[in-house]
């Protein structure tokens, strides 16, 4: 037997007190862990965004003033016309060449050494939607130009098939194709035209995931809408273009359409969640701080009710040095059980909060969470019980010798 | 062995100083068995706490084997206690947490560490009060009787050359006073231990070597 031994069984055989004591540790560990997980689901959702739509533009015909799918100018009559896509584009770049000039960037005249060439151009993507019915169901047909779409839309991914790329094909989103029951190689009727479902998407959780796409002058022609687009998706292609500055410039110069960034807005969520994070968090040490106090009191007050336990060990020959030990075990000891009961707890709460305030998300496990809780849980036990550990130490073995 | 030389122990409470022990002087040879008799407040549990190395003296000095126990520092004296001295109080003082063996063999991990020969030694000890069928057991799980041997065996786990005894028998019923003093005194003999023991009961002197009496602090 070692001295942690004796520890231990003092914690084993003392229940009731030992839970009593750790539960300030417990409920404060449940709440950094919760507060933790439910931070890093948030922020991944939000960072999930920013990369997937944060460095590009959305443009759609001026007067939709929805972003839902019936705002895309679906059955509004609503189109941008595609003779437009060059002026915009030279609104677009002339904005992010000035952003960056505005903001101390160094981009010189066009053909000389590190001039404009250097940033990439961006990507725009038009599409055409329109509404149709594939075997007697209600369906959104996209056309889009394959080769911008796949660079616009990176994170898509092929479940079975293969992407679009000719004018006789068309692709379906991931819930389209179980709703409908379609296969690869079916022939799929649209408007009385006959094309052939080459591929698959993978979900994506986003609208794509009810339409079927077709290559979009096939489309523009099936429903006459020749020369035609609903909306147009621009992709930066570079991390901190300045899209926001290409926004005010686009409303500002090209009549008859609106972009909009979700950049500044994922950015604001962003920064406003972390915020936030960062009150709670604050609101957790303070917590502790509070179950390090009253860990504190009752270890104090076990100590005096330990008088006569204390007074044997020091006249059977403890030091103080063992006695500082013996105390420190048990704190040790009670904050590893704190950690591990809090953690628990604390995965248990995020499991049900993070769903519930950031709907779509799921909580994952990470190895550093419960190591985080073990070592806070036990600094916070550690710290209550040093004074009254050192305390013990220094009782008088005359005091405990009359004690016994 | 034991040299004690103008011992005095006073208290100061308030403006009234209360001198518990006043300047005594004894000597006990190795082996010997004093006992020290006095009535409740007489002064002999302050003197054995001082011997013990528990109660600092207010004045004289205490020597073991020459050596003055109140020059040493806190650690010595804690070694002191762990290895040359074993205690017996007027209660049993087992730790309710640890069962009976863990409780005898308690004074090694204090000293050498709990090895595997300190357990063998306290399950020998065990089976020599006639425990040896309770050493898994935990205090509250044996009679006073019974505790009162354990604490016994406990004192003499170190092989102690000194074992002070505060009232060893102190809340017992008689036959077990008996039994428990028997025990304690055989225990003692064997091991060839100098024993002090302080008690108010003029029967449990009859086995010791030499007597002292002690009254308002002093010896008579």
């Amino acid at each position: 037997m070692r001295l942690y031994h004796v520890a231990l069984h003092e914690i084993g055989r003392r229940k009731t007190r030992t839970a009593y004591t750790a539960s300030g540790i417990v409920i404060s560990v449940a709440l950094l862990v919760a507060s933790i997980i439910v931070a890093i689901a948030g922020q991944k959702d939000i960072v999930l965004i920013i990369n997937r739509y944060g460095h590009s533009l959305t443009i759609f015909p001026a007067t939709s003033t929805e972003t839902t799918l019936k705002g895309f100018g679906i059955g509004s009559g609503q189109y941008i016309p595609e003779s437009a896509l060059p002026a915009i584009r030279e609104v677009y770049d002339s904005a992010i060449k000035s952003g960056w000039e505005a903001r101390g960037g160094w981009v010189m005249e066009p053909g000389a050494p590190g001039g404009v060439e250097l940033l990439q151009p961006a990507t725009f993507a038009p599409r055409l939607y329109e509404e149709t019915t594939i075997r007697d169901r209600h369906a959104v047909i996209a056309g889009v130009d394959p080769e911008a779409e796949y660079k616009s839309r990176f994170w898509w991914e092929v479940e079975t098939g293969k992407l679009v790329s000719r004018p006789d094909e068309v692709m379906a989103g991931s819930v389209f194709g179980k709703i409908t029951g379609v296969n690869l190689g079916d022939r799929v009727e649209i408007n009385g035209h006959s094309l052939k479902l080459v591929g698959v998407l993978r979900e994506t959780d986003s609208p794509d995931d009810y339409m079927i796409f077709g290559v979009l002058s096939t489309v523009q022609e099936i429903f006459g809408k020749q020369g035609l687009i609903s909306m147009i998706n621009v992709r930066a292609m570079c991390n901190y273009c300045p899209v926001g500055d290409a926004e005010v410039a686009l409303n500002k110069t090209v009549v008859g359409v609106r972009a909009t960034s979700q950049r500044e807005l994922a950015l604001a969520q962003h920064t406003i969640f972390r915020n936030v994070t960062n009150v709670i968090l604050g609101f957790v040490a303070l917590s502790f701080v509070i179950a390090c106090m009253a860990m504190f009191n009752m270890v104090l007050g076990t100590i005096h009710g330990r008088l006569r336990e204390i007074g044997l060990f020091k006249v059977l020959g403890a030091s103080r040095g063992q006695l500082m030990r013996l105390f420190t075990y048990e704190a040790v000891m009670m904050g590893l059980l704190g950690g591990i009961v809090g953690y628990l707890l604390g995965y248990a709460m995020a499991s049900w909060i993070a769903p519930w305030l950031i709907p779509g998300t799921t909580v994952e496990f990470t190895w550093w969470h419960p190591v985080l809780a073990v070592l806070a849980a036990i600094t916070c036990s550690i710290l209550a019980t040093l004074y009254p550990a050192f305390f013990a130490s220094r009782i008088r073995a005359a005091e405990a010798f009359r004690a016994l | 062995m034991i040299e004690c030389k103008d011992v005095s122990k006073a208290y100061q409470i308030g403006d009234m100083v209360t001198e518990a022990v006043r300047n005594i002087c004894f000597k006990v040879e190795v082996g010997e068995f004093l006992a020290i008799l006095g009535h409740s407040g007489s002064g002999k549990s302050t003197l054995l706490s001082i011997i013990g190395g528990l109660t600092r003296p207010s004045g004289g000095q205490v020597a073991v084997d020459g050596e003055d126990i109140w020059q040493w520092s806190d650690n010595e004296r804690a070694r002191f206690r762990n290895c040359t001295i074993g205690f017996v109080f007027q209660f049993a003082s087992l730790i309710p947490t640890l069962t009976v063996l863990d409780n005898i063999a308690l004074p090694s991990l204090f000293g050498e560490g709990m090895t595997r020969a300190a357990r063998l030694r306290a399950r020998d000890l065990a089976g020599i009060v006639g425990l040896s069928d309770k050493v898994d057991s935990y205090p509250s799980e044996i009679s006073g009787g019974q505790q009162r041997r354990v604490a016994i065996s406990r004192a003499f786990l170190n092989d102690p050359k000194i074992v002070l005894a505060d009232e060893p028998t102190g809340d017992l019923d008689e036959a077990t006073e008996a039994q428990v003093m028997d025990l304690f005194t055989g225990m003692c003999r064997q091991h060839k231990t100098t024993i002090l023991m302080v008690t108010h009961n003029r029967d449990l002197i009859k086995s010791a070597d030499r007597t002292l009496v002690m009254k308002d602090g002093g010896i008579l």
